[in-house]
């Protein structure tokens, strides 16, 4: 199982030959860049008839941000899209390694075919090796719909949005905040149940001014220590 | 089909033949009147009286359209006629060898095939212009002359043949190898099927494959509709990225994408002989170039279409070096094989709060709140 990054050049097919080897070329060298940052262990590139795909191994993360790279470099003019999708590969030739198949890699070019051009989108298992390798990594990815390839499989589409891990630690903290006023406030009414309204004032009361008589002690030896007037 | 060669042939004297097919015989001829040698293609007629009168009808429409062809890259039809049992045509006798004995020897040098090609679009988009289709260009059907000249023969005659290559059943017959995947499910073709079948007799000079070979006529017909060729550079390390663009182009199997205009073709092609006879033209750029020239297996030389998986088959790109990783999957470490032999797993709860800041957040905040509370409570 690995990660695949398929590129895929908006219709490539249409397009003038002299366009298409263009675009390739500008193609390769958008991967040539953002491929650098992996270990060359790690990656294996491979040609498509319309883009280019990228199997990465056991780096989903790298894999995400990979495609990130390749469609912000690739937004100077070249069409691409990008599809992601983690699922089994296998190395294929006569004696020496020729090509690749595998699911994994049908289902990321079909989930880029979905995606409209600088876009990405990924799949359900992509999803969850992301989540697998670097949990809340996925948070970043959210719901895009689902879509239906020529071979009638169902894909369930995520694509990316670099608000939402935001807006999910806005969501955690809030959370936290009121789950602790929640139990303070617990602690509190418990006490107050038990002891009465006067006794648990007059004990707060009590222990605020002890702890400010404290303070202002501490204060007055600082102020002597750094002599101040 | 009698052996016998006759002495004449309408006002043509035969001198001697030159080939004999399924349909007819080829006779060097002596035109008298003009005192000119020509080839005289001779065609069966039927010999259903209905049938007959048919093809006669069709064979002259088809003789007088291809002999308004002329161009320097297609041969030129003079004359055409009956008599007896035989239609017959009177062409130009060229003198060269036939592509397909060519490419007996191999694959062209990729400038020289790449120039066939231009060539053969240049005649195929003359003819096109005019509304004429050739319907079975093939290696048999391209003439190499001295001094790199090149003439498709037997346009019109090809068109009769592949009406009549129809039969009562259904079945395409013909050249299979050669044709468009529209022309060999028997369905309507145009202009664009002959651009097809350029692409794969160029697809053969370069790589001397013979893409979409099959063991028998339903396999071939098989390849030709759902098989993708692997790029010419694959097994000729001289075709540019370019020239595998354009061969893929005219591979289309859906005439909509694939080129529209023979011409257009040939501008490709032609830029593609222009970046090739630069690489031949500059030496010192060679013995710079560090690219490697990997030597295929013997067996790599094989059909094309031997080679051709399934769509999910992806070949390893050339400008990427991806040997450490294949190496990696080739002997993985145990750790290797522990991660990517499995599916993703879901994230237990203690591997969420270890590794997620946000729910580890919320984790702690509820514990150290939930201390604070119960000491408030309780203390």
């Amino acid at each position: 199982m690995a990660s695949v990054v398929f590129l895929r050049i908006h219709d490539f097919g249409r397009r003038p030959v002299s366009e298409q080897a263009r675009l390739r070329a500008q193609l390769e060298a958008v991967v040539a860049v953002t491929t650098a940052e992996l270990e060359s262990a790690s990656r294996i590139v491979l040609d498509a008839s319309d883009g280019m795909a990228i199997v990465v191994l056991r780096d989903p993360r790298g894999a995400l941000r990979l495609a990130g790279r390749a469609l912000s470099a690739a937004a100077a003019g070249l069409p691409v899209s990008a599809g992601i999708n983690h699922g089994a590969v296998r190395v294929i030739g006569n004696g020496k390694p020729e090509a690749m198949v595998g699911d994994g890699i049908a289902v990321a070019a079909a989930v880029a075919q979905f995606a409209p051009p600088s876009e990405l989108r990924v799949s359900h298992t992509f999803r969850d090796a992301l989540s697998d390798a670097a949990p809340g990594a996925e948070s970043a990815l959210v719901p895009a719909g689902t879509a239906t390839d020529s071979g009638l499989r169902r894909h369930e589409l995520f694509t990316r949005d670099k608000r939402a891990a935001a807006r999910r630690r806005v969501r955690y903290s809030a959370l936290s905040a009121a789950a602790a006023i929640a139990l303070l406030a617990a602690g509190i009414g418990l006490r107050i149940s038990e002891e009465g309204h006067e006794a648990f004032m007059s004990g707060v009361m009590g222990k605020y001014r002890q702890v400010a008589a404290q303070g202002e002690r501490q204060v007055r030896g600082l102020a002597q220590k750094v002599k101040l007037p | 089909m009698s052996r016998k060669k006759p002495a004449q042939i309408g006002r043509y004297k035969l001198l001697e033949e030159l080939g004999r097919g399924a349909m007819g015989v080829v006779y060097r001829a002596r035109d008298p009147s003009l005192d000119r040698i020509v080839a005289l293609k001779t065609i069966m007629l039927s010999d259903e009286a209905d049938g007959r009168k048919d093809y006669q009808k069709r064979f002259a429409l088809e003789a007088r359209a291809a002999g308004k062809l002329t161009h320097p890259n297609i041969v030129t039809t003079f004359d055409f006629g009956e008599e007896g049992e035989l239609a017959y045509i009177a062409m130009e006798l060229l003198e060269g060898v036939d592509l397909r004995e060519r490419l007996k020897q191999g694959p062209l040098p990729t400038a020289e095939a790449v120039d066939i090609a231009v060539q053969v679009a240049d005649g195929l988009g003359f003819a096109h212009e005019r509304g004429i289709v050739h319907r079975d260009i093939k290696p048999g059907n391209i003439m190499l002359l001295e001094r790199g000249d090149v003439k498709i023969m037997d346009f019109g005659i090809a068109r009769m043949r592949s009406e009549d290559s129809k039969t009562s059943t259904g079945m395409v017959l013909g050249t299979p190898r050669f044709m468009s995947p529209e022309q060999i499910a028997g369905m309507p073709v145009d202009h664009r099927s002959d651009i097809f079948s350029l692409g794969v007799v160029l697809y053969e000079m370069l790589t001397g494959a013979m893409l979409f070979a099959g063991e028998d006529t339903p396999q071939i017909a098989h390849n030709v509709s759902s098989v993708e060729h692997a790029p010419p550079s694959r097994h000729n390390p001289d075709a540019t990225s370019m020239l595998d663009f354009v061969v893929a182009r005219a591979l289309k199997k859906d005439p909509a994408v694939r080129y529209q205009d023979a011409y257009e073709l040939a501008a490709d092609l032609r830029t593609c002989l222009a970046e090739l006879r630069n690489r031949t033209a500059s030496p010192e750029q060679k013995a710079h170039d560090t690219t490697r020239t990997v030597k295929l297996d013997a067996n790599e030389r094989t059909p094309a279409a031997a080679a051709i998986a399934p769509e999910t088959r992806l070949p390893l790109s050339r400008p990427f070096d991806s040997s450490a990783a294949l190496q990696r999957l080739a002997k993985p470490s145990r750790r290797d094989r522990r991660f990517l032999g499995r599916a993703p797993r879901p994230v237990s709860v203690p591997r969420r709060l270890w590794n997620d800041a946000a729910p580890r957040l919320l984790f702690i905040t509820m514990l150290v709140a939930a201390a604070a509370g119960s000491y408030i409570a309780f203390a």
